[in-house]
Protein backbone atom coordinates (compact mmCIF):
# COMPACT_ATOMS: atom_id res chain seq x y z
CA UNK A 1 0.00 0.00 0.00
CA UNK A 2 1.29 3.37 -0.61
CA UNK A 3 2.80 5.25 2.12
CA UNK A 4 0.65 8.41 1.42
CA UNK A 5 -2.96 6.48 1.67
CA UNK A 6 -3.34 7.08 5.33
CA UNK A 7 -3.21 11.16 4.51
CA UNK A 8 -5.39 11.02 1.99
CA UNK A 9 -9.20 11.31 3.07
CA UNK A 10 -7.22 14.45 4.96
CA UNK A 11 -5.80 16.04 1.75
CA UNK A 12 -9.38 15.67 0.79
CA UNK A 13 -11.09 17.39 3.27
CA UNK A 14 -8.48 20.34 3.18
CA UNK A 15 -7.12 19.67 6.63
CA UNK A 16 -3.29 19.16 5.74
CA UNK A 17 -0.96 21.95 6.69
CA UNK A 18 0.21 23.64 3.14
CA UNK A 19 3.44 21.61 2.64
CA UNK A 20 1.88 18.54 3.31
CA UNK A 21 -0.91 19.03 1.08
CA UNK A 22 1.32 20.37 -1.99
CA UNK A 23 3.51 16.50 -1.44
CA UNK A 24 0.14 14.93 -1.48
CA UNK A 25 -0.84 16.50 -4.57
CA UNK A 26 2.56 15.74 -6.09
CA UNK A 27 1.87 12.76 -5.50
CA UNK A 28 -1.59 11.71 -6.30
CA UNK A 29 -0.37 13.28 -9.85
CA UNK A 30 1.84 10.63 -10.49
CA UNK A 31 0.34 7.69 -8.71
CA UNK A 32 -2.70 6.34 -9.99
CA UNK A 33 -3.63 3.53 -7.41
CA UNK A 34 -3.77 7.07 -5.00
CA UNK A 35 -6.05 8.66 -7.69
CA UNK A 36 -8.05 5.76 -8.09
CA UNK A 37 -8.45 5.84 -4.22
CA UNK A 38 -9.12 9.57 -3.86
CA UNK A 39 -12.14 8.63 -6.31
CA UNK A 40 -13.49 5.79 -4.16
CA UNK A 41 -13.27 7.83 -1.14
CA UNK A 42 -14.88 11.00 -2.96
CA UNK A 43 -17.84 8.95 -3.90
CA UNK A 44 -18.07 7.10 -0.70
CA UNK A 45 -18.22 10.92 0.92
CA UNK A 46 -20.61 11.97 -1.84
CA UNK A 47 -23.01 8.70 -0.71
CA UNK A 48 -22.80 9.30 2.35
CA UNK A 49 -24.51 12.79 2.35
CA UNK A 50 -26.86 11.52 -0.53
CA UNK A 51 -27.69 8.72 2.21
CA UNK A 52 -28.12 11.67 5.25
CA UNK A 53 -30.30 13.61 3.11
CA UNK A 54 -32.00 10.61 2.06
CA UNK A 55 -32.19 9.33 5.98
CA UNK A 56 -33.74 12.78 6.72
CA UNK A 57 -36.52 12.94 4.64
CA UNK A 58 -37.63 9.16 5.57
CA UNK A 59 -37.87 10.50 8.68
CA UNK A 60 -39.93 12.87 7.89
CA UNK A 61 -42.11 10.62 5.77
CA UNK A 62 -42.96 7.99 8.35
CA UNK A 63 -44.43 10.60 10.37
CA UNK A 64 -46.78 11.59 7.51
CA UNK A 65 -50.51 9.92 8.54
CA UNK A 66 -53.77 9.99 6.17
CA UNK A 67 -55.70 12.53 6.15
CA UNK A 68 -58.47 10.05 7.45
CA UNK A 69 -56.80 9.08 10.52
CA UNK A 70 -56.57 12.51 12.92
CA UNK A 71 -60.42 13.05 11.33
CA UNK A 72 -61.77 9.52 12.12
CA UNK A 73 -59.88 9.50 15.45
CA UNK A 74 -61.49 13.15 16.71
CA UNK A 75 -64.75 11.71 15.41
CA UNK A 76 -64.24 8.84 17.73
CA UNK A 77 -63.17 10.54 20.55
CA UNK A 78 -66.51 12.86 20.48
CA UNK A 79 -68.60 10.14 20.44
CA UNK A 80 -67.03 8.48 23.20
CA UNK A 81 -67.35 11.95 25.09
CA UNK A 82 -70.66 12.53 24.32
CA UNK A 83 -71.68 9.02 25.44
CA UNK A 84 -70.00 8.77 28.53
CA UNK A 85 -70.50 12.70 29.70
CA UNK A 86 -74.32 13.01 28.56
CA UNK A 87 -76.41 10.16 29.92
CA UNK A 88 -79.24 12.67 30.22
CA UNK A 89 -79.38 11.89 26.15
CA UNK A 90 -80.66 8.25 27.79
CA UNK A 91 -84.15 9.57 27.92
CA UNK A 92 -85.66 5.68 29.11
CA UNK A 93 -84.99 2.35 29.88
CA UNK A 94 -87.23 -0.28 29.58
CA UNK A 95 -87.29 -2.22 32.92
CA UNK A 96 -88.26 -5.99 33.26
CA UNK A 97 -91.56 -5.56 35.82
CA UNK A 98 -90.62 -8.94 37.53
CA UNK A 99 -87.74 -8.24 39.51
CA UNK A 100 -86.32 -11.59 38.72
CA UNK A 101 -85.97 -10.55 35.37
CA UNK A 102 -83.43 -7.84 36.67
CA UNK A 103 -79.93 -8.00 35.55
CA UNK A 104 -77.41 -9.10 38.77
CA UNK A 105 -76.32 -6.00 38.05
CA UNK A 106 -78.93 -4.13 39.29
CA UNK A 107 -79.82 -3.82 42.87
CA UNK A 108 -82.93 -2.73 44.10
CA UNK A 109 -82.81 -1.01 47.69
CA UNK A 110 -85.81 0.41 49.69
CA UNK A 111 -84.69 3.06 51.10
CA UNK A 112 -82.81 6.29 49.67
CA UNK A 113 -79.06 5.60 49.37
CA UNK A 114 -76.56 7.87 49.97
CA UNK A 115 -74.71 9.43 47.08
CA UNK A 116 -71.16 10.10 46.90
CA UNK A 117 -70.93 13.75 46.20
CA UNK A 118 -67.51 13.69 44.93
CA UNK A 119 -67.78 15.10 40.73
CA UNK A 120 -71.35 15.02 40.98
CA UNK A 121 -72.59 17.44 38.47
CA UNK A 122 -76.45 19.02 38.49
CA UNK A 123 -78.12 17.78 35.50
CA UNK A 124 -80.69 19.28 34.59
CA UNK A 125 -83.84 16.74 32.87
CA UNK A 126 -84.32 17.21 29.40
CA UNK A 127 -87.93 17.04 28.75
CA UNK A 128 -89.16 15.39 25.23
CA UNK A 129 -91.96 14.26 24.17
CA UNK A 130 -91.66 10.54 24.69
CA UNK A 131 -90.98 11.06 28.23
CA UNK A 132 -95.18 11.72 29.03
CA UNK A 133 -94.91 10.29 32.76
CA UNK A 134 -93.91 12.34 35.41
CA UNK A 135 -91.69 11.95 38.43
CA UNK A 136 -92.73 12.33 42.10
CA UNK A 137 -90.50 12.18 44.60
CA UNK A 138 -87.92 9.57 43.95
CA UNK A 139 -89.29 6.30 45.95
CA UNK A 140 -86.28 3.72 44.95
CA UNK A 141 -82.61 4.63 43.47
CA UNK A 142 -81.22 1.71 41.39
CA UNK A 143 -77.51 1.82 41.71
CA UNK A 144 -75.64 0.79 38.17
CA UNK A 145 -72.18 -0.27 38.53
CA UNK A 146 -70.59 1.68 35.70
CA UNK A 147 -68.50 -0.89 34.67
CA UNK A 148 -71.85 -3.26 33.73
CA UNK A 149 -72.84 -0.42 31.26
CA UNK A 150 -69.74 1.26 30.04
CA UNK A 151 -66.16 -0.59 29.01
CA UNK A 152 -63.50 -0.33 31.94
CA UNK A 153 -61.82 2.91 31.81
CA UNK A 154 -64.62 4.70 29.61
CA UNK A 155 -66.22 6.62 32.68
CA UNK A 156 -63.93 8.78 34.80
CA UNK A 157 -63.76 7.36 38.60
CA UNK A 158 -66.02 8.69 41.07
CA UNK A 159 -69.14 9.29 38.06
CA UNK A 160 -72.37 8.06 39.87
CA UNK A 161 -76.15 7.88 38.33
CA UNK A 162 -79.03 7.61 40.20
CA UNK A 163 -81.93 5.99 38.52
CA UNK A 164 -85.59 7.30 39.24
CA UNK A 165 -88.16 4.97 38.52
CA UNK A 166 -92.38 5.39 37.77
CA UNK A 167 -93.91 3.11 39.43
CA UNK A 168 -97.86 2.30 38.75
CA UNK A 169 -100.55 1.75 41.62
CA UNK A 170 -100.30 -1.94 41.71
CA UNK A 171 -95.89 -1.68 42.33
CA UNK A 172 -95.17 -2.03 38.91
CA UNK A 173 -92.07 0.00 37.61
CA UNK A 174 -93.52 1.56 34.26
CA UNK A 175 -89.97 3.79 33.75
CA UNK A 176 -86.44 4.50 34.52
CA UNK A 177 -84.79 7.67 33.88
CA UNK A 178 -81.17 7.88 34.69
CA UNK A 179 -79.36 10.91 35.71
CA UNK A 180 -75.92 12.30 36.72
CA UNK B 1 -42.49 22.56 16.34
CA UNK B 2 -41.57 23.21 13.01
CA UNK B 3 -38.62 24.87 11.87
CA UNK B 4 -40.98 28.05 10.20
CA UNK B 5 -42.41 28.71 13.20
CA UNK B 6 -39.33 28.35 15.43
CA UNK B 7 -38.34 31.52 13.11
CA UNK B 8 -41.24 33.23 14.02
CA UNK B 9 -41.10 32.71 17.90
CA UNK B 10 -37.27 33.07 18.75
CA UNK B 11 -36.71 36.59 19.25
CA UNK B 12 -34.33 36.75 16.74
CA UNK B 13 -34.29 40.43 15.19
CA UNK B 14 -30.83 41.99 13.81
CA UNK B 15 -31.44 44.76 16.40
CA UNK B 16 -27.96 43.46 18.03
CA UNK B 17 -24.99 42.29 16.74
CA UNK B 18 -25.66 39.02 18.88
CA UNK B 19 -28.45 38.38 17.18
CA UNK B 20 -28.07 39.27 14.33
CA UNK B 21 -25.09 36.59 14.60
CA UNK B 22 -27.86 34.00 16.13
CA UNK B 23 -29.58 34.55 13.01
CA UNK B 24 -27.24 34.09 10.18
CA UNK B 25 -26.26 30.75 12.19
CA UNK B 26 -29.83 29.54 12.25
CA UNK B 27 -30.18 30.05 8.71
CA UNK B 28 -26.89 28.39 8.12
CA UNK B 29 -26.75 25.59 10.59
CA UNK B 30 -31.05 24.32 10.79
CA UNK B 31 -30.76 21.84 8.39
CA UNK B 32 -27.22 20.54 8.54
CA UNK B 33 -28.12 20.34 12.73
CA UNK B 34 -31.21 18.53 11.40
CA UNK B 35 -29.85 15.85 9.27
CA UNK B 36 -27.19 15.36 12.01
CA UNK B 37 -29.57 14.10 14.87
CA UNK B 38 -32.20 12.52 12.64
CA UNK B 39 -29.13 10.22 11.47
CA UNK B 40 -28.28 9.75 14.89
CA UNK B 41 -31.80 7.98 15.32
CA UNK B 42 -34.11 11.14 16.49
CA UNK B 43 -37.64 11.47 14.77
CA UNK B 44 -37.70 14.18 12.53
CA UNK B 45 -40.03 15.83 15.57
CA UNK B 46 -37.58 15.16 18.04
CA UNK B 47 -35.04 16.59 15.74
CA UNK B 48 -37.03 19.69 15.53
CA UNK B 49 -37.49 20.23 18.98
CA UNK B 50 -33.77 19.41 19.53
CA UNK B 51 -32.51 21.89 17.15
CA UNK B 52 -35.05 24.67 18.35
CA UNK B 53 -33.67 23.84 22.46
CA UNK B 54 -30.00 24.33 20.70
CA UNK B 55 -30.96 27.70 19.17
CA UNK B 56 -32.58 29.28 22.33
CA UNK B 57 -29.41 28.09 24.29
CA UNK B 58 -27.53 29.67 22.02
CA UNK B 59 -29.92 32.91 22.09
CA UNK B 60 -29.33 32.87 26.06
CA UNK B 61 -25.66 32.37 25.38
CA UNK B 62 -25.10 35.32 23.00
CA UNK B 63 -27.36 37.38 25.18
CA UNK B 64 -25.41 36.82 28.10
CA UNK B 65 -21.96 37.61 26.94
CA UNK B 66 -21.29 34.19 26.12
CA UNK B 67 -17.57 33.80 23.64
CA UNK B 68 -18.94 33.74 20.52
CA UNK B 69 -15.53 31.48 19.28
CA UNK B 70 -15.57 28.12 17.71
CA UNK B 71 -19.48 28.73 17.82
CA UNK B 72 -20.63 26.48 15.11
CA UNK B 73 -19.32 23.21 17.44
CA UNK B 74 -20.69 24.87 20.54
CA UNK B 75 -24.21 25.15 18.90
CA UNK B 76 -23.72 21.21 17.27
CA UNK B 77 -22.08 20.22 20.30
CA UNK B 78 -24.87 21.30 22.43
CA UNK B 79 -27.30 19.51 20.00
CA UNK B 80 -25.76 16.72 20.09
CA UNK B 81 -25.74 16.09 24.21
CA UNK B 82 -29.48 17.04 23.83
CA UNK B 83 -29.89 14.11 21.46
CA UNK B 84 -28.24 11.88 23.90
CA UNK B 85 -30.34 12.97 26.81
CA UNK B 86 -34.06 12.72 25.02
CA UNK B 87 -32.37 9.11 23.67
CA UNK B 88 -31.66 8.42 26.89
CA UNK B 89 -34.97 9.60 28.64
CA UNK B 90 -36.66 7.85 26.37
CA UNK B 91 -34.75 4.47 26.63
CA UNK B 92 -34.27 4.41 23.02
CA UNK B 93 -31.04 2.88 21.97
CA UNK B 94 -28.76 5.54 20.57
CA UNK B 95 -27.76 4.97 16.79
CA UNK B 96 -30.67 2.97 15.66
CA UNK B 97 -30.06 1.76 11.82
CA UNK B 98 -31.94 4.65 10.10
CA UNK B 99 -34.44 4.21 7.21
CA UNK B 100 -33.45 6.71 4.24
CA UNK B 101 -36.60 7.25 1.73
CA UNK B 102 -34.82 6.11 -0.97
CA UNK B 103 -37.47 7.00 -3.57
CA UNK B 104 -36.84 10.54 -3.04
CA UNK B 105 -33.87 10.74 -4.97
CA UNK B 106 -34.32 11.37 -8.72
CA UNK B 107 -33.41 14.63 -10.19
CA UNK B 108 -32.36 14.88 -13.14
CA UNK B 109 -30.88 11.44 -13.42
CA UNK B 110 -31.80 8.51 -15.90
CA UNK B 111 -34.23 5.58 -14.25
CA UNK B 112 -30.75 3.35 -14.99
CA UNK B 113 -28.48 5.78 -13.05
CA UNK B 114 -31.76 6.30 -10.25
CA UNK B 115 -31.20 2.43 -9.93
CA UNK B 116 -28.00 2.02 -9.66
CA UNK B 117 -27.72 5.23 -7.05
CA UNK B 118 -30.12 3.02 -5.22
CA UNK B 119 -28.09 0.16 -5.33
CA UNK B 120 -25.28 1.98 -3.97
CA UNK B 121 -26.99 3.59 -0.76
CA UNK B 122 -28.00 0.01 0.03
CA UNK B 123 -24.83 -0.90 0.10
CA UNK B 124 -23.77 1.49 2.45
CA UNK B 125 -26.26 1.41 4.31
CA UNK B 126 -25.36 -2.20 5.46
CA UNK B 127 -21.86 -1.26 5.42
CA UNK B 128 -22.66 1.60 7.95
CA UNK B 129 -23.65 -1.76 10.48
CA UNK B 130 -19.92 -2.17 10.13
CA UNK B 131 -18.99 1.49 12.06
CA UNK B 132 -18.37 2.46 15.25
CA UNK B 133 -20.77 5.02 16.77
CA UNK B 134 -17.48 7.17 16.98
CA UNK B 135 -16.92 6.67 13.24
CA UNK B 136 -20.07 7.15 12.40
CA UNK B 137 -20.65 10.35 14.45
CA UNK B 138 -17.57 11.64 13.17
CA UNK B 139 -18.34 11.09 9.46
CA UNK B 140 -21.92 12.44 10.08
CA UNK B 141 -20.32 15.47 11.57
CA UNK B 142 -18.08 16.05 8.80
CA UNK B 143 -21.12 15.51 6.01
CA UNK B 144 -22.41 18.64 8.25
CA UNK B 145 -19.88 20.48 6.92
CA UNK B 146 -17.72 20.66 10.20
CA UNK B 147 -13.51 20.83 10.45
CA UNK B 148 -11.94 18.10 12.16
CA UNK B 149 -11.24 20.41 14.89
CA UNK B 150 -14.99 21.30 15.22
CA UNK B 151 -15.97 17.59 14.98
CA UNK B 152 -13.34 17.36 18.14
CA UNK B 153 -15.09 19.58 19.78
CA UNK B 154 -18.69 18.58 19.63
CA UNK B 155 -17.10 14.70 20.92
CA UNK B 156 -14.57 15.89 22.82
CA UNK B 157 -12.05 14.04 21.24
CA UNK B 158 -8.27 15.20 20.16
CA UNK B 159 -8.32 16.54 16.60
CA UNK B 160 -5.84 13.80 15.54
CA UNK B 161 -8.50 11.46 16.67
CA UNK B 162 -11.36 12.33 14.75
CA UNK B 163 -8.45 12.63 11.22
CA UNK B 164 -7.51 8.97 11.94
CA UNK B 165 -11.54 7.59 13.00
CA UNK B 166 -12.89 9.83 9.59
CA UNK B 167 -9.66 8.29 7.56
CA UNK B 168 -10.58 4.66 8.88
CA UNK B 169 -14.50 4.77 8.99
CA UNK B 170 -14.01 5.91 4.94
CA UNK B 171 -11.51 3.15 4.32
CA UNK B 172 -14.20 1.07 5.50
CA UNK B 173 -17.22 1.77 3.88
CA UNK B 174 -15.36 2.35 0.63
CA UNK B 175 -14.13 -1.73 0.85
CA UNK B 176 -17.64 -2.60 2.02
CA UNK B 177 -19.53 -1.08 -1.17
CA UNK B 178 -17.03 -1.89 -3.70
CA UNK B 179 -16.99 1.53 -5.13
Amino acid sequence: MCNFSGRLVAWMDRELSDNEAADVERHVRVCSECQGRVGAYGEVSRLFVTYCDAAAKGAKTRRKLPRWVPVLSSAVAVAVLLLTLRPASIEQIPVPTRAADASPAMVLETAPRPVKKVHRRQVTPVKTPQATWAFAEPFIQVAIPAEAMFPPGAVPEGLTYIADLSMASDGSIQGLRLQQ
Amino acid sequence: MSGDSLRLTLPFSCFAADSCEATNLYRELRKPLLRYLVCLGLSADEAQDAVQDAFLSLHRHLSTGGSQENIRSWLFRVAHNGARNRQQSYDRRFGKSLDPDLDSISGDATPEQIVLEKEKLRRLRKAMLSLTESERECLLLRAGGLRYREIGEVLEIPTSTVGDTVDRAIKKLAEKCDV
